[in-house]
């Protein structure tokens, strides 16, 4: 998982510290210019009285008489993006002894983007929700090149579903998301629904998951809720798009589930309940398992068989806030899931896992704390191990993921000008030490529509590491987006 | 952080005060104290609607006025009091505007015992979940800081611990055409410790208890931000200034809150007050146009 900390909000953000002593005598000035504003530099002093005439603001309060004529497009949120992004360092992977093969820095994505959001609460009770969003490849994208140099467009629904919420009941029918587990990012329990890390660039975490069609219903009790959810048409994750840094031409094209018939649902509740200072909640489900198992296809003639897995998933995670200390905790134990597969997300389907089902155990477990109100830093770790690993192997045959495999994230993050630029550092590893992407990102805030986001991604990768194939890749990229 | 006792800063019922104590022999303390006690029962049951605009401000026309476009934050917030001494306040806020922003939530429990740490959770509506936020201890502890990325503090919200500053009224005077107190409070040697300010000095309406005015200095003395009130109205026996306006003269940057609906005295039921409210927007939506109805009558 490469980058899915967005940005929580500046809802609480602190003042920043004492700058230069300025100074005006407001009342005293007179300027000679009618319209020019006046900038005050750093040598004004601001003795004595001044006045100041809140007409300037005004406007509030007559924005107010005449806001009852709402629009229908007071339901919607738009928010258009250019982004670029390439990888920038030129040189060698030598993945096996003797082969190596040249990276060139090259231009990856270069896309203009929309996603809009629709929110109506159109009767007392009910609400139909709507986001989506299209992608516009242009020149030098590497999905501009793989549709043969040419613009390729691509839209999507993310969400569509009608809400309906009486007493202490809510029912929601259609493609929404359900999230599980405390820990942001890297939870063992956030796997109801799929995601699709296609880039190894700028990735939000509403652009990487996907929804799924499903009929979910909360109870909010007295402290607690239960909440349930069928997934009555289980997706799984995409194969890598062709062109992108992801995509490995393989010996057989990678396909979707092909269903023929099959009635796949998947079910699952969750129990949740607050104490001072705590979350805690217990969850049960019956899945599939997000990624697919390809195996060859019989004669070796056509696509590659797409196989899909269900298993068991018992799970628990709690917080506990201790001052400017926040603790998370997950726990996960599945039933009859596939051995194999690689840990970061969207390199799974590179491998070809053994077919045998094991039980497997996972937390993912850390903590955030605020250094003060401009600082935080955040620590998780995921690990998983399955149980019996050995058992049912052919003589010769080992595990990809043996003993403990997991992944551990450290995050720093500075905000300044008031909540206007946030700067963030951020770590991700193997617990096999055998990898490392290190991530710095600017994201600032022009104005209450303009936002600018850019990043720089390294990444270092050992033989035994499914990055291998990115080691010594540097990223640059920015991503310029106009919300309204 | 509680917007509501920000909202409430310079509010005020209309006194009926003048009952058994005249104006001219109350204290300092005493004058605080009452905008204090105005303060914290208009905090409870309260739904309310307001604009945050900051600018970088500079001069035109011999006025003060944005030397830039304003960066606005449009907000709902609902609160109520609760605890044995109705001293505690849940409070609910929901950003509406800028859009990158709509539909954020947030849910605190602020407590008024020191030792029962704050709790706050947001709602995340990108990643679709609720967090628990670490936001420290009571206000007492914790760092002054910025409301909503503007030039308000959460210092310049807090309520109470009037016992931790010296309270002397300095003259009466005028102030915006009104008569008022000018009023200087020291904060103690432990209060001075957590406090941005050496001094604070307030001018207080003396017919309507709303402070027109307030100066704060730093350890220097020298005045680095100023709030300026207008607006005064009289909304549901309540006399407000609608209109706050900070002015931070170190960074030239100004904070106008607009509280553009004021309603307080409604019926708020508890399960609003729950973490139900930020995500369940059917519900929440539900609620508040029940809310809006009670308004209305």
């Amino acid at each position: 998982m490469l980058q899915i900390h967005k940005r929580l909000s500046n809802l609480s953000k602190p003042l920043r510290g004492l700058g230069l002593a300025v100074g005006l005598a407001v009342t005293g000035l007179s300027l000679g210019q009618e319209d020019a504003v006046l900038e005050l530099d750093d040598n004004l002093s601001f003795d004595g009285d001044f006045s100041f005439d809140d007409d300037l603001f005004g406007s509030d309060f007559e924005f107010e008489e005449s806001e009852s004529q709402s629009s229908i497009l007071d339901d919607f949120t738009f928010r258009l993006t250019q982004q670029i992004y390439g990888q920038v360092n030129s040189h060698s992977v030598e993945p096996i002894p003797g082969y190596s093969f040249r990276r060139e820095s090259e231009v990856e994505n270069n896309r203009l983007g929309i996603n809009l959001r629709y929110q109506n609460p159109f009767a007392a009770g009910w609400l139909l929700q709507v986001s989506a969003q299209s992608r516009i490849y242009l020149r030098n994208d590497y999905q501009y090149k793989a549709n043969g140099d040419n613009l390729e467009i691509e839209t999507r629904i993310n969400e569509l579903f009608v809400q309906r919420s009486f007493g202490q009941h809510s029912i929601k029918l259609g493609r929404q998301t359900v999230v599980w587990g405390e820990t942001l990012g890297n939870s063992v329990l956030d796997i109801i629904n799929t995601s699709e890390f296609r880039d190894l660039s700028i990735i939000d975490i509403e652009d990487a998951r996907r929804n799924q069609l499903m009929l979910a219903w909360d109870y909010f009790g007295d402290g607690s809720t239960v909440s349930s959810f069928i997934n009555l048409f289980p997706e799984f994750n995409p194969a890598p798009v062709r062109g992108s840094p992801f995509f490995f031409e393989p010996e057989f094209n990678l396909t979707d589930y092909r269903r023929e018939g099959d009635v796949l649902i998947e079910v699952g509740s969750q129990w949740r309940k607050s104490f001072e200072g705590s979350d805690i909640a217990i969850m049960a489900a019956y899945l599939f398992e997000n990624q697919l198992r390809f195996e060859d296809p019989i004669n070796n003639i056509g696509n590659s068989i797409a196989e899909k897995n269900d298993f068991l998933l018992l799970g628990f995670s709690a917080n506990r806030a201790i001052g400017k200390l926040l603790l998370n905790f997950d726990f996960a134990f599945s039933h009859g899931i596939t051995a194999d597969s690689f840990n970061f997300p969207g390199t799974n389907s590179i491998g070809q896992a053994i077919d045998l089902k094991k039980d497997q155990i996972g937390t993912s477990f850390g903590f955030e704390y605020a250094v003060s109100n401009d600082q935080s830093v955040s620590i998780g770790i995921q690990a998983q191990k399955l149980i019996n690993e050995d058992e049912g192997l052919l003589p010769g045959q080992s595990l990809i993921n043996n003993g403990v495999f997991g992944s551990w994230l450290v995050r720093y993050s500075n905000t300044l000008k008031n909540g206007d630029l946030v700067i963030s550092a951020t770590f991700q590893g193997d617990l096999n030490a055998e990898s490392l992407l290190a991530l710095v990102g600017f994201d600032y805030t022009i104005s209450d529509n303009w936002a600018i986001n850019a990043q720089i991604i390294s990444i270092n990768a050992a033989t035994g590491s499914p990055l291998l194939f990115f080691d010594e890749d540097l990223r640059l990229g920015t991503t310029l987006s106009y919300s309204f | 952080m509680n917007l509501l006792k920000l909202k409430l800063l310079s509010a005020v019922f209309v006194l009926t005060v003048s009952a058994s104590t005249t104006a001219q022999e109350l204290t300092g303390l005493e004058i605080m104290e009452t905008v204090e006690d105005f303060q914290r029962s208009t905090s409870d049951s309260a739904f309310n609607r307001m604009q945050l605009s900051t600018c970088k401000f500079g001069i035109k026309n011999s006025k003060i006025t944005c030397a830039e476009r304003p960066r606005i934050k449009s907000l709902e917030s609902v609160g109520k009091n609760f605890g044995a001494s109705l001293k505690d306040t849940k409070t609910v806020t929901i950003v509406l505007e800028p859009a990158a922003e709509r539909g954020i939530g947030m849910l605190s429990f602020a407590y008024d015992d020191s030792d029962q740490d704050n709790e706050t959770w947001l709602y995340l509506s990108a990643m679709g979940r609720i967090k628990r936020i670490a936001s420290g201890n009571s206000d007492d502890d914790s760092e002054p800081a910025s409301v909503f990325g503007s030039e308000f503090t959460t210092e310049d919200t807090d309520t109470g611990k009037l016992e931790e500053y010296a309270i002397n009224i300095v003259e009466e005077t005028e102030e915006s055409g009104r008569d008022v107190w000018k009023i200087e409070m020291i904060p103690s040697e432990d209060r001075a410790r957590k406090s941005r300010y050496s001094k604070t000095v307030v001018y207080i309406d003396k017919e309507r208890f709303v402070p027109l005015r307030t100066e704060m200095f730093d350890q220097y003395g020298k005045e680095i931000k100023r709030l300026l009130s207008s607006r005064v109205e009289l909304v549901d026996d309540v006399w407000m200034a609608r209109s706050l306006t900070m002015m931070n003269l170190v960074t030239n940057r100004l904070s106008n809150m607009a509280i553009l609906e004021i309603n307080t005295g409604i019926i708020v039921e508890d399960e609003f007050l729950t973490q139900r409210t930020l995500s369940d927007v059917a519900f929440r939506e539900a609620q508040l146009q029940k809310l809006r109805e009670q308004v209305q009558q």
